[in-house]
């Protein structure tokens, strides 16, 4: 004999009708969400990799705003380090002008005002703010870093010698400033003694020759400065490119750790649903069968 | 020789018997959505023969007893695993309240708060004189210490509601034992008395049931269909027709309700039933997940307020603390994380040694470093965040996936129940049809009996 079975499968029906159900129900959610893990427990690994992602991502943004917040800094920078190159190759020029003797007193005169007009406009560029900081007085942002004084012509240099850094991706960070100091008075080449000097030397007519060496010596010093600009501003460009690229690659792990296969997550959908139907279906057959009661004869 | 006197008393035992028979068949089909009904048979016995003469003949038949089908370990093996079922739906139910408040996939969590605080620093950075950038390091340091002591608050919230929890439960348990003691006697009393105590046990064993659901018990057979429940600990819960209650007290400590058996804390001896899985949550997930929590919120509190202090201010002052100092313990630090500055000023993101100008971030960039330094248990403190998710999450899994597969055995085990105690229609219907088939033939006997009784009273003529 057989072992008996259970005679009431309502219970062990309606278990497998609510499993069905589930089944459909996790498929629609996955559809609906777009996500194949909705709760931590779906996969709790891609969950903790998750917010690894989502931490690196939110990390990119920042660097992104950081770039463009830096981005045009920089280019004013360098934008007036290119006025001051333009400036003194205008001062080189009357300087050689000046120094080759077929001058009189008068016309010296009237170079040494033009090249004292240079040094208002160098003052000035050496003054460049952006966003109301100053851009070469160091770190000390808040205030002018170069002050002309206009009876003796010295220039007086009030800032710092700090250069700052900042991070523009994980681990990778770029030099923001070149101190005033370093760009415009440095031991290598003074703009403003250079320029001090020219125009001593054309309101003197003494050593303008050397004075115009001293220009070209300072010429020299900026544009090898201003170098730390232009790699900076390069470091910027190629980080944005490769943080775009690894926003790009964050979502797509993103994507691969709880997204959802949406033709999967619909095939499965769809699958979910027809199994319903058909536990739906076999639930109503066994329950509707007839018993021995219905074949017996009418009493 | 065999009588006619004799047979009409074999013909009314079988109307007897068979009348017990289909009673006990009606009886079964009334109950056949009973909860916890074992069908019952009626035991046709022969009755022992009558020897006259040389002659050794049938006495009849009787009912012997009626029995309820039912087989014990099957019900042993159900209680067990309802038991486990009871513990692991209980937990899930705590886990799922706990796992949605770090519902990092759908970006609901503390990872946010996190990375935008960090990122705030990262913006001080770039533009560390800058009034706005500095009021939204503030505003960031706020919103996470507000979602640290959301978390904690809701965290402590759930572990209330499993107290409270812990404290129904053992009220039911309390009333099931009273119960299964009342009907324990009931059990001895119908054995004793040499009755079916199938009823009994059926009632018995729903209530079992019902309190394998709520706690773990070990049940030994005392004899005399008695049985003695206890804890699988040893803690008594039933013994015969006296049942021993549990007492929930609250624990001066940690304040939560520990359970008490006669005057022992039983609380962390609890191994099934949804006691164990409520006090699971209760008095180990939540303390864990808060204490990872603390250590984390701690950790960066004392981080960020060291480097702080290692710079200086906007107004040339060395740093002081940008959030409030958590317990030196750490305990409590994610309910209690606070900013302690209100003016942006304050932040220092000036480095060292000596006060460096508006425009001076290295203390920034070392404020901003702070994430990818080690700080909480030799984790930097998103990692160290990722664990706490997985934590719980795997911790959720884990009890799904043995809920289910425990699930799938309890059915199998209630379809191997049903199996045996179980009513069939049909079964019981053939039973029907062939108690009355006997009913008729034995009543048919009984009207030959009378015919051959007038023939023979009328062999004797008529005076």
């Amino acid at each position: 004999m057989s072992i008996r079975l259970n005679p009431n499968p309502l219970p062990s029906l309606l278990l497998d009708i609510q499993q069905s159900e589930q089944n459909a129900n996790i498929a629609t959610q996955q559809v609906s969400s777009g996500r194949q893990v909705n709760q931590l427990s779906d996969n709790p690994d891609a969950a903790a990799a998750v917010v690894l992602n989502h931490n690196q991502t939110g990390q990119d943004d920042q660097y992104l705003q950081n770039i463009s917040t830096l981005q045009p800094r920089l280019q004013v920078a360098d934008s007036s380090l290119s006025d001051v190159v333009t400036a003194l190759t205008r001062a080189l020029s009357l300087g050689t002008e000046g120094a080759n003797g077929t001058l009189n007193a008068g016309d010296r005169q009237s170079v040494a005002a033009e090249v004292q007009g240079i040094q208002t406009q160098l003052v000035s560029l050496a003054n460049a703010t952006y966003q109301g900081t100053y851009l070469f007085g160091g770190t000390a942002v808040g205030s002018q870093p170069f002050t002309l004084n206009s009876a003796t012509g010295a220039v007086t240099y009030n800032g710092d010698t700090d250069v700052t850094s900042v991070q523009i991706s994980t681990g990778n960070s770029i030099q923001t400033n070149v101190p005033g100091s370093q760009l415009f008075q440095n031991a290598s080449g003074s703009v403003f003694g250079a320029i001090q000097d020219l125009i001593t030397g054309l309101q003197t007519n003494t050593n303008i020759g050397a004075a115009v060496t001293e220009v070209q010596n300072a010429l020299t010093t900026v544009d090898t400065q201003r170098v730390t600009y232009d790699n900076s501003l390069n470091q910027l460009t190629s980080s944005e490119d490769f943080l775009n690229q690894d926003k790009v690659d964050l979502s797509t792990q993103e994507n691969a750790l709880i997204g959802a296969d949406l033709a999967t997550a619909s095939s499965d959908l769809v699958q979910a649903q027809t199994a319903e139907q058909a536990t739906l279906n076999a639930a109503g057959r066994v329950l509707s069968l007839p018993n021995l009661l219905t074949y017996l004869p009418p009493p | 020789m065999g009588s006619l006197s004799a047979s009409l008393t074999i013909v009314t035992q079988s109307l007897q018997a068979e009348q017990t028979a289909i009673q006990t068949t009606s009886n079964n089909i009334a109950n056949v959505n009973t909860p916890g009904y074992s069908r019952q048979v009626a035991n046709f016995d022969d009755n022992p023969p009558v020897q006259i003469g040389s002659l050794t003949l049938g006495a009849g038949v009787q009912i012997s007893q009626v029995t309820s089908l039912r087989d014990s370990v099957l019900d042993l093996r159900v209680n067990q695993e309802t038991q486990q079922q009871g513990s692991l739906n209980a937990f899930i139910s705590g886990g799922q309240q706990i796992q949605s408040l770090f519902n990092e996939t759908s970006g609901s969590g503390l990872q946010a708060p996190l990375t935008a605080f960090f990122n705030s620093l990262s913006q001080l950075s770039a533009n560390p004189s800058d009034s706005n950038t500095r009021q939204g390091v503030l505003t960031a340091a706020q919103n996470l210490a507000t979602a640290f002591n959301q978390t904690s608050t809701n965290l402590s919230n759930i572990q209330r509601g499993e107290n409270l929890s812990v404290t129904q439960s053992v009220s039911q348990i309390n009333t099931l034992t009273s119960q299964i003691a009342a009907v324990n006697a009931q059990v001895a009393a119908a054995t004793g008395g040499g009755q079916n105590p199938g009823p009994f046990i059926d009632q018995r064993q729903q209530l079992i049931n019902q309190l394998s659901n709520l706690v773990d018990i070990s049940s030994i057979d005392a004899g005399n269909g008695s049985l003695t429940l206890t804890t699988s600990s040893g803690a008594p819960l039933v013994v015969s027709g006296q049942s021993f209650q549990l007492t929930a007290q609250a624990n001066p400590t940690t304040g939560v309700q520990d359970v008490y058996s006669q005057g022992t804390d039983i609380t962390s001896k609890i191994t099934g039933g949804e006691l164990a899985g409520q006090i699971q949550i209760r008095d180990q997930q939540i303390p864990s997940t808060l204490s990872s929590l603390d250590s984390l919120a701690s950790s960066l509190a004392n981080s960020v307020n060291t480097q702080n202090q290692q710079g200086f201010d906007l107004n040339g002052n060395a740093g002081g603390n940008i959030f409030v100092p958590p317990p030196a313990n750490g305990v409590g630090a994610a309910q209690s994380l606070a900013v302690a500055i209100t003016n942006p000023n304050l932040i220092a993101a000036s480095g060292g040694p000596a006060p460096g100008s508006s425009g001076d971030n290295t203390n920034a960039n070392a404020l901003l470093n702070i994430q990818n330094q080690a700080i909480v248990n030799g984790q930097t403190p998103i990692n160290a965040y990722s664990g706490v998710v997985f934590q719980i999450g795997s911790a959720v899994s884990t009890a799904q996936s043995n809920q289910q597969a425990g699930g799938l055995v309890l059915q199998q085990l209630q379809n191997l129940q049903q199996g045996v105690s179980g009513v069939d229609i049909n079964e019981e219907s053939a039973n029907l049809i062939r108690f009355q088939s006997a009913y008729q033939a034995s009543a048919q006997i009984a009207g030959i009996i009378d015919q051959l009784l007038q023939t023979t009273i009328n062999m004797v003529p008529v005076p």
